[in-house]
């Protein structure tokens, strides 16, 4: 699922004033990366939860199972690229890119730290199971 | 007193065949098919009433009247339950499904135990035609669902599983 939404992201991002890093968020001396590295996007890996959806009698029960992705892009808070909301609206739209789920959805959160605006992107994909 | 309740393995169990002997609740028994995925199971002996008034009494006077017998489900849609796994097994339920038989107005026996299927465990049996069917699904709820009725013909017996 990670690649596929990534993938996607890369592609709707191409020819824009950010870059779609391949790797995940770790930190280098310290410092997450794509506070390091801004106008980079980064995707971390995914989370699962599961959690009772329908009981039976026979305990067979249905189980809604959602994906969630963390994405983050840091950039000057001051100097935002000019084409900032387009990109924040694709990476939006990328979500649409991960099939076979009953429900896709993104919430975007910033945070101002200094002289960064940190974007999060937090992609939850839905399956029952 | 011994409440009956539905922990692990002692749940509620339908099962259902094309004749007597193949509606089987006994553990061990595959000649039926077990209902999958059951939400809730009720069953209906609702004793029919005639009332009527007359003039020397200050209340209505009240006499039973054949019962209606009836178990009524909700069950999470298994398709080979529902559609049936086609020919080959030895019995028309399992062959046909839930709505082969509620289609083809098959005749059903039952056997519904109340408390899983090992000795001990009280069960009714009887026979009946399957109705109600009404698959039901949506994007809150997107898991199909549908409610089954078992018009009991004649009465519910009683019995223990041995």
């Amino acid at each position: 699922m990670r690649s596929t939404l990534l993938s996607q992201i890369t592609t709707n991002l191409a020819g824009s004033n950010v870059s779609v890093s391949q790797e995940l968020p770790w930190n280098s001396g310290g410092q997450v990366l794509y506070s390091k590295n801004k106008k980079h996007f980064y995707l971390d890996e995914e989370q699962e939860s599961r959690e009772e959806f329908i009981k039976t009698l026979d305990k067979n029960d249905v189980e809604q199972k959602t994906i969630t992705l963390n994405g983050y892009l840091t950039v000057d808070a001051k100097n935002q690229p000019g084409d900032m909301s387009n990109v924040v609206a694709n990476i939006i739209a990328a979500n649409s890119s991960i099939t076979t789920t009953i429900d896709n959805s993104v919430d975007v959160t910033t945070e101002i730290e200094d002289d960064d605006i940190t974007y999060t992107f937090e992609f939850n994909f839905i399956t029952i199971i | 007193m011994a409440v009956i309740n539905v922990s692990a393995g002692n749940e509620a169990v339908l099962v259902l065949g094309d004749a007597a002997a193949n509606a089987n609740v006994a553990s061990g028994a595959t000649t039926g098919l077990v209902v999958p995925n059951m939400q809730d199971i009720t069953i209906n002996n609702s004793t029919g009433i005639f009332r009527f008034k007359t003039l020397d009494n200050t209340a209505e006077s009240a006499v039973t009247t054949p019962a209606t017998n009836q178990i009524s489900l909700n069950a999470v849609v298994d398709a080979n339950a529902f559609f049936g796994t086609g020919a080959g097994s030895i019995d028309t339920v399992i062959d046909t499904g839930l709505f082969g038989c509620s289609k083809n107005k098959t005749k059903v026996f039952f056997e519904v135990a109340f408390d899983g299927r090992d000795s001990g465990s009280k069960y009714f049996k009887g026979s009946g035609f399957i109705s109600g069917l009404a698959p039901t699904v949506n994007m809150d709820s997107p898991v199909w669902i549908t409610p089954v009725t078992i018009e009991v013909d004649g009465d519910f017996t009683e019995a223990v599983l041995s």
